[in-house]
């Protein structure tokens, strides 16, 4: 297999969660809501996830498992956020530190101390008969795992959704607009809570990718930032599913690379530059990029006024 | 009989006034210390699980903590980086900017302290440390002030910016470490240990307490001083209150960014100092790395008051200690205190929630019984 089909191959996958996140994150923050308990919901994903399909053995059970915790856990924020209107960043920052305790802790109560981590078989390739016999891409575009498929059929469907339907345009006016939303008999912080509810589902999916869909174990370190990549992403990509997808191949290329460079033991930069390019590429295109859509009120909560 | 209805208006409006102004120094004092014992419940429940007495775990917590003078120090030494990372976030947020980056200005202050105080074998103690004070604070002043530099150039957003600067920061770091910087024996990724001479001295003898405490109890007044006592803090807070009216009266904003992000990460870049030169001694990859994040919490916690973050401050400092006797001995893990602190955290909110809300339902109330008296 040559470098470059493996290459791009890995790094489909590794922009997998990043997509699935970033597209969750679009959806909130359509509406208005920035949810910024990304990074621990990922993290909540990742271990609701191993636990599922280590106690069940079946992957898809782990998948649901981080969809349903994962939403549970958001539901939290949402609550707060959205129906208590406390500040965004704050409480995202003090669910993240939770997150980060209960995860940890929680694994110790199910499984005590293992010496050795526990591990599950990590989702299998599933190649496409006849396309992933195409020479060079082949192998890199046909012959990924199911939720690889499933992210990059999302971007498509996510765009129609939000562009082409009437939920979509709800969705968009909740965060350009709420009076008008509200005008026209539609509960905002209903559309609201349930845009933090969706995503949340989404994102422990993706994070859940890291733990049972990629790596086939769970560390407490295993998101590691990657959840605020994907933050950073929806930004990044005009919150729009089409540069949202683009940021994350590019992420998943710069994901990859490190991974090559790291096993194949070439050292043309260090490995931590690699690691930090993400970052990097992030602070760079916020300020190289001077118009982005932001929705007129994210962040902002909606105080409905009082006849 | 008007004069009359005007009277009772005065002396009901002054009695509210005087009411509100209570109920303000009231909820002051008692939102954190419900919201810890909020978050001491929750945790408690989280004991349960590995079918332990909560009871039982936060009695030995208290009774280690305070055990004997070395852990009661101890308690002060733990606490200073957090006063400092505290301070961070909470000055930044008195102008209504979000620093969530201390985490890498304080590894980039650690950095710039190891590296002079390697250098600065041989030089008289007092010299010595000075270097290195005004190196961490200089290099997480400059980190920092990058974030602020990019919101008010480019209208970036500060928040992103800070979070993306910190894994940058970690990048760097771990290089150096398992680079430049790596110990002469080669083995661990961990630099030299700093010689003797660039050691913060010992407050209380044959305790791990250091001048950094008082250090960093300085800066909290410093950075009290510098909010309300001097024009620049007044146009920090103005900013903070409202950005658009601070610029009609003719407050360049875009200056007040880049000083509030430059004085914010001096304040975490001197937790490196504190760290390496008083506490460890070396640097080592990845140590402290929540040290941000709590300071995000102890801000929140203390109101982003100087006075109330140290406070604060300490009260992480006691459950650390404790928290990690506590782990040592018994079956409970250490990431319980990582629980501990985000429930007290997610209670601080909520009891901000309940502030308004019983705020709002009382003023409704106040009023009906004002129009009352009017009529």
């Amino acid at each position: 297999m040559n470098i470059f089909t493996g290459l791009l191959g890995s790094a489909l996958r590794m922009s997998t969660p990043l997509m699935l996140g970033a597209l969750a994150e679009v959806f909130v923050e359509r509406t208005g809501v920035m949810n910024i308990a990304i990074e621990g919901i990922f993290l909540i994903g990742a271990w609701a996830g191993f636990v599922g399909a280590y106690l069940s053995g079946n992957l898809l059970v782990g998948f649901l498992a981080a969809a349903i915790i994962g939403m549970a856990y958001g539901a939290v924020y949402g609550l707060i956020t959205v129906k208590f209107k406390q500040h965004q960043i704050v409480t995202g920052t003090a669910m993240n530190i939770l997150a980060l305790g209960l995860t940890s802790y929680l694994y110790r109560v199910l499984f005590g101390a293992p010496l050795l981590p526990l591990t599950v078989e990590p989702l299998m390739d599933l190649p496409i008969p006849m396309l992933s016999k195409i020479p060079l891409i082949g192998k890199a575009l046909f012959s990924q795992n199911a939720l690889t498929y499933l992210a990059i059929l999302l971007m498509p469907v996510g765009y129609w959704v939000l562009f082409r339907t009437r939920v979509g345009l709800i969705i968009r006016s909740t965060g350009e607009n709420p009076e008008a939303v509200d005008a026209a008999g539609i509960n905002v912080e209903r559309v609201r809570f349930l845009a933090v509810l969706a995503s949340s589902a989404l994102d422990g999916v993706a994070g859940a990718f890291y733990s049972i869909g990629f790596l086939g174990m769970f560390t407490s370190g295993i998101i590691g930032g990657r959840g605020w990549i994907a933050f950073a992403l929806c930004f990044l990509g005009n919150w729009n599913p089409v540069g949202v997808m683009l940021g994350a191949l590019i992420f998943g290329l710069a994901d990859a690379l490190s991974v090559v460079f790291l096993t194949s033991g070439i050292k043309i930069v260090p490995h931590e530059f690699l690691i930090a390019l993400p970052y990097i590429l992030t602070i760079i295109a916020t300020i190289s990029r001077r118009r982005f859509n932001v929705p007129a009120y994210l962040g902002k909560p909606y105080v409905k006024e009082s006849g | 009989m008007q004069a009359l209805n005007n009277l009772t208006t005065q002396i009901a409006g002054m009695v509210l006034d005087r009411m509100k102004q209570r109920d303000q120094s009231f909820w002051l004092v008692f939102s954190p210390i419900l919201s810890v014992i909020l978050g001491l419940l929750g945790s408690g429940l989280m004991m349960l699980l590995l079918g332990q007495n909560p009871i039982t775990v936060y009695y030995n917590l208290f009774r280690y903590a305070f055990r004997d003078i070395y852990n009661i120090a101890d308690i002060f030494a733990k606490s200073t980086p957090l006063i400092l990372t505290g301070l961070a976030f909470g000055f930044a947020f008195r102008a209504s900017l979000f620093n969530i980056g201390a985490q890498g200005q304080f590894y980039v202050g650690a950095l710039a302290a190891v590296v002079c105080a390697l250098h600065l074998e041989g030089a008289p103690p007092i010299l010595a440390l000075l270097a290195c004070f005004l190196a961490s604070a200089t290099a997480g002043g400059l980190w920092a002030a990058f974030i602020g530099y990019t919101k008010a150039r480019f209208n970036a957003n500060e928040f992103l910016v800070s979070m993306m600067s910190t894994y940058i920061a970690i990048a760097i770091m771990n290089f150096l470490i398992r680079g430049p910087l790596k110990e002469a024996k080669g083995e661990y990724p961990q630099t030299d240990v700093i010689p003797a001479n660039t050691w913060l001295p010992p407050l209380i003898p044959h305790t791990r307490l250091h001048w950094g405490f008082l250090l960093a109890v300085a800066v909290a007044l410093i950075a009290y001083f510098i909010l309300w006592k001097t024009t620049l803090g007044y146009k920090i807070r103005v900013v903070g209150h409202n950005q658009v009216a601070a610029r009609y009266a003719g407050i360049n904003t875009k200056r007040i960014f880049v000083i509030v992000f430059s004085i914010s990460g001096a304040f975490a870049g001197l937790a490196g100092f504190t760290e390496i030169n008083g506490m460890q001694h070396m640097l080592i990859e990845g140590f402290n790395p929540q040290i941000g994040a709590e300071g995000i919490g102890i801000a929140i916690l203390g109101n982003a008051h100087p006075i109330g973050i140290l406070l604060a401050a300490l009260l992480f400092g006691a459950l650390k200690v404790g928290g990690n006797l506590i782990t040592q001995t018994s079956e409970i893990p250490a990431s319980i205190i990582g629980i501990i602190e985000g429930f007290v955290m997610l209670a601080v909110i909520l009891s901000y929630y309940l502030q308004n809300k019983i705020r709002t339902w009382r003023s409704k109330k106040a009023l009906k019984s004002r129009e009352g008296v009017t009529l």
